[in-house]
C-alpha cells in the first residue's frame, strides 16, 4: 500500500461523481455477489460486468496506472480459473483453480473498498452515515478508518527504512522475529497518534450534543440511480437464474 | 481572563517527576500574550492542558484546585463547551488532524459545534484570505509538509474564533522558514486581541510578542519576567536556567579549533520519485568527511532525500568515492547508518542491551555494556526501550548506530523539541563520536547546535547544494542571515 494510491481526496471534476452510500450500496453486491455463487450459466455474465465496476471507477479518477493494474490481474486469473477448471487434473491445477478462484472473488470487493476509501473524504462519510441515521457513537469511530491506512501505511513505510538500515545484521534469522520487529514499533506509534489525535479533536468540540453541521452536500443524483438499479439488477439476475437456465433449457 | 487558583496535578502512573505540577498560582489578563518556558518535564506542557481542559478530561490523575477561562470553570465544564471559548494547538503537525482533506480539516471545529453551514462558509473564506491557504486548499493532508500542516491546524483553531488561544510546542517539528509563518500566525492573533499562551523551547521567534515569560521548574513557578527583563538576562543566567537562546544574533561563533579533515566525493547524486515530488539534481563535487558537518535548508530542498540516496535507502542513486573507494549505494547501506528524527520507528527489541546486540555483527554483551555506560544509559540496560523518555530512546538509537561500527553517521533533525541542557548533551555524543573518527552529518534547524558541535555547513536549496563553508565567523553569519533571512 503505497501513498501514492491516496490521491487528492477531492477529484476532479470529471470523475464520476458517486453519493457515499451509493458506493456502499456497490461494495455490497460486489461482495456478496462475488462470494455467495459458482461460475454457473448466467453469473459467468454477472460476475465480470461486477468486477468492471470498480475499474471504471478507478478509470474515472483518473489512476490509469491502478486501473489496468487491476484489469490485467483479473483478466489473467478469470482466464486461467477457466484453464484450470477444464484440465481438472492434477496437483499443479487444483493450486491454480484454488489461487485464481480466490483472487477473481476477492479482488474485485478489495478494490472497490479502495476506491471508496480514496474518493471518499471523512466529511462526506460522516454526512452519509447521519442520513442513514446511524449514532455518532458508530460513526465517529468508523470515520477514523479514513484517517487510519495512511496513516499506518506512512509510519510502516518509515520502519521498512529503519529496519533496512540495521535489518542487514538481523536478516532471515528468524521469520517470527522479524513480524514482531515490524509490529511492535507499529503498533506503538499508532496508538501514540490515535491518543494525541483525540486529544486534538476533543479540544475542537468533537462529540458536543446536538446536530452537527455538514458542508458536503452528498445526495443522490442519475448516476447514483444508475448504479443503484445495476445492483438490483444483478440481485434479481442472481435470485432468478434458476428459471433463467430452465428458459434456456426449454429454448434449447 | 485565565485563573488557575491553587492547582496541583499528578499523572496517575508516574512518579511525581514526569510533568506534574505543584501548587500553581497563575492569572494571565485579558489579550496578554505569556510564554512558558523551562526544562523538559518542568510541567509547562500540564500548564496548557489545563487551561484547554484536556486534564482532568481526556488525561486522568490526581488534582486539586481550580482553572477559570472567561469566568467558566473549565475543569468541571465538558470539553466541547471550553472548545468554545479555548483554541488548541500541538506540538506535532502529524497527529492533530482528523480529516484526510484540509478543506474538511479547517471546517471540523465549527461543524462539530453545529454552527449554521453559511456562517461556517462565510468563515471559511475569511480565514483562507486571512492565513493566505489558497493553494493549500481542497489537499490531502498526507502530502503537505510539516509547516504546511501546522499552517492548516492554526486555521482550523483559528476559524472557531476563540477568545483564547494555547499552543504547546508549536515549533518543534519546523524548519527555520515555517516558524517565521508561525510568527506572523501568532502576531495576526495578537493583534485581533486574543490572549495567547505558548509553551515553547525555542525562544528567539516570539520576542517582540511575548508580554511575559512564565519560568517553571519542578512542577512549580519559580519565577516571571516582562520582557524587557528577560531581553536584560545575561547568556549566563540564561544557560543556567537551560533556556534556549532569546537572540539569535547574540550568539557567539564557536570556539572549537577549526578542525581538518578528509573529503569525500559525491557523483551523480540525481534522484526524483515517481510522482514528481522531491527532486535532487546535485553537481559532482566533494564534501568535508571526518568532521561533524550541518546540513540546512528549508523544506523541501532535497536535505531528506539526500541524506536517504546517501544511506543507500533509495538504491539507484548516486555514487561515493572516499578515500580511493567507490561506495554504491548497497555499499552505502553497509557503511551509514541513519539516526531518525523519529526514534520509535527504529526500536525493535524488548531491553535495552537486545538493541545494541542485534546492530553488532558478533553480538559482545561486554562491549554492548561498554558502548551503554558512555551514553548513561547502564542502568537501563533491561527496560523495555518504548518505556523510556524521548531523548533516553535517541540515546539508544545512538548506541546500537555506534555498536555497527558504521563510519558514517546521519543524524535528521536530533534536537528538534529538546531544552536546552539535553541539545547540549546530543552535542556533546556527537563531538565524542567525530573524536573517534566517525563522520557525522546533522540535518538540523536548530541554530543554536551547529554553532555548538558543527565544524562545516552545508547548506541545500532546490535539491541542490547551494552552499558549503566551514563554521568560522564568516561561516557563522552566512548561517545566521539565513536563519534571520526566513527567521524571525
Amino acid at each position: 500500500m503505497s501513498s501514492a494510491s491516496y490521491p487528492t481526496v477531492t477529484a476532479s471534476k470529471k470523475s464520476i461523481q458517486l453519493d457515499p452510500r451509493t458506493k456502499l450500496l456497490l461494495l455490497l453486491t460486489i461482495t456478496t455477489l462475488m462470494f455467495s455463487t459458482s461460475n454457473e450459466g448466467i453469473m459467468n455474465l454477472i460476475k465480470p460486468l461486477l468486477s468492471l465496476v470498480p475499474f471504471i471507477l478507478i478509470l474515472s479518477e483518473r489512476r490509469f496506472q491502478t486501473a489496468a493494474k487491476y484489469l490485467i490481474l483479473y483478466a489473467a486469473c478469470f482466464a486461467l480459473e477457466r484453464v484450470a477448471l477444464i484440465w481438472a487434473s492434477g496437483l499443479f491445477s487444483f493450486v491454480l483453480l484454488a489461487v485464481t478462484s480466490i483472487m477473481t472473488r476477492f479482488a474485485p470487493g478489495i478494490m472497490m473498498g479502495a476506491y471508496l476509501i480514496a474518493s471518499t473524504s471523512v466529511s462526506e462519510f460522516i454526512g452519509a452515515m447521519e442520513r442513514m441515521h446511524l449514532t455518532e457513537k458508530i460513526v465517529i469511530p468508523l470515520s477514523v478508518i479514513f484517517r487510519f491506512f495512511p496513516t499506518v501505511s506512512e509510519e510502516y513505510q518509515a520502519i521498512r527504512d529503519a529496519m533496512k538500515m540495521r535489518g542487514i545484521r538481523f536478516g532471515g534469522k528468524n521469520p517470527f522475529l522479524m513480524v514482531e520487529y515490524r509490529l511492535v514499533p507499529l503498533i506503538v506509534s499508532v496508538v501514540k497518534i490515535g491518543d494525541e489525535l483525540s486529544a486534538a479533536a476533543l479540544t475542537r468540540g468533537l462529540g458536543a450534543p446536538g446536530r452537527r453541521t455538514n458542508l458536503c452536500r452528498i445526495g443522490f443524483h442519475v448516476q447514483d440511480l444508475m448504479a443503484a438499479l445495476f445492483c438490483v439488477a444483478c440481485f434479481a439476475l442472481f435470485l432468478l437464474r434458476p428459471q433463467i437456465a430452465f428458459w434456456g433449457g426449454v429454448r434449447g | 481572563m485565565i485563573q488557575i487558583d491553587h492547582v496541583t496535578f499528578s499523572y496517575g502512573e508516574e512518579t511525581e517527576h514526569t510533568g506534574g505540577v505543584r501548587d500553581i498560582e497563575l492569572q494571565i489578563k485579558r489579550g496578554e500574550f505569556a510564554v512558558l518556558c523551562g526544562e523538559s518535564g518542568c510541567g509547562k506542557t500540564t500548564i496548557t492542558r489545563l487551561i484547554n481542559g484536556l486534564i482532568p478530561h481526556y488525561y486522568e490523575g490526581k488534582m486539586s484546585g481550580g482553572v477559570w477561562v472567561n469566568g467558566a470553570e473549565v475543569s468541571k465544564q465538558p470539553l466541547y463547551d471550553t472548545a468554545k471559548i479555548v483554541g488548541s494547538v500541538f506540538q506535532n503537525p502529524r497527529s492533530q488532524f482528523f480529516n484526510v482533506d484540509t478543506t474538511s480539516e479547517i471546517t471540523f471545529g465549527c461543524e462539530n459545534l453545529g454552527q449554521p453551514a453559511e456562517t461556517i462558509r462565510a468563515r471559511l473564506e475569511r480565514t483562507v484570505r486571512d492565513f493566505r491557504l489558497e493553494k493549500l486548499m481542497d489537499r490531502n493532508i498526507f502530502h503537505l509538509s510539516g509547516g504546511e500542516k501546522q499552517k492548516v491546524a492554526c486555521a482550523g483553531v483559528s476559524i472557531m474564533e476563540p477568545e483564547v488561544l494555547v499552543l504547546d510546542e508549536p515549533s518543534s517539528n519546523l524548519d527555520a522558514a515555517s516558524i517565521s509563518d508561525l510568527r506572523k500566525t501568532l502576531a495576526f492573533w495578537k493583534g485581533q486581541g486574543k490572549t495567547i499562551v505558548v509553551s515553547e523551547h525555542r525562544l528567539y521567534y516570539l520576542r517582540g510578542l511575548a508580554d511575559r515569560f512564565i519560568y517553571m521548574k519542578g512542577g512549580k513557578i519559580t519565577r516571571e519576567y516582562t520582557s524587557e527583563e528577560f531581553k536584560g538576562l545575561s547568556e549566563q543566567a540564561r544557560t543556567e536556567m537551560g533556556l534556549r537562546t532569546f537572540a539569535l544574533e547574540q550568539l557567539q561563533p564557536p570556539q572549537t579549533p577549526q578542525c581538518t579533515g578528509t573529503e569525500l566525493e559525491l557523483k551523480q547524486f540525481r534522484f526524483a520519485y515517481p510522482h514528481g515530488s522531491a527532486i535532487l539534481h546535485i553537481q559532482d563535487c566533494t564534501i568535508p568527511a571526518g568532521r561533524i558537518v550541518g546540513i540546512i535548508g528549508n523544506n523541501g530542498a532535497g536535505k531528506s532525500t539526500f541524506s536517504r540516496c546517501f544511506c543507500g535507502l533509495e538504491k539507484q542513486c548516486g555514487e561515493v568515492i572516499w578515500n580511493g573507494k567507490r561506495y554504491r549505494p548497497k555499499d552505502r547501506l553497509n557503511t551509514c547508518y541513519m539516526v531518525m528524527q523519529e526514534v520509535n520507528h527504529q526500536l525493535f527489541t524488548e531491553t535495552v542491551l537486545d538493541e545494541v546486540l542485534i546492530s553488532m555483527e558478533e553480538p559482545d554483551t561486554k562491549q554492548a555494556e561498554e558502548i551503554l555506560s558512555r551514553l548513561d544509559l547502564l542502568p537501563f540496560r533491561d527496560r523495555h526501550p518504548m518505556s523510556l523518555s524521548s531523548g533516553q530512546k535517541q540515546r539508544v538509537a545512538i548506541a546500537s548506530a555506534i555498536a555497527s561500527k558504521r563510519s558514517i553517521l546521519f543524524f535528521d533533525e536530533p534536537t528538534s523539541g529538546l531544552d536546552y541542557r539535553h541539545m547540549k548533551e546530543v552535542a556533546a555524543v556527537l563531538r565524542q563520536l567525530s573524536t573517534e573518527g566517525v563522520t557525522v552529518y546533522v540535518i538540523t534547524h536548530d541554530l543554536e547546535l551547529l554553532l555548538d558541535c558543527c565544524t562545516d555547513i552545508i547548506h541545500f536549496a532546490q535539491g541542490n547544494i547551494a552552499g558549503q563553508y566551514p563554521m568560522d565567523a564568516g561561516g557563522l553569519s552566512r548561517v545566521c542571515a539565513y536563519f534571520m533571512g526566513s527567521g524571525a
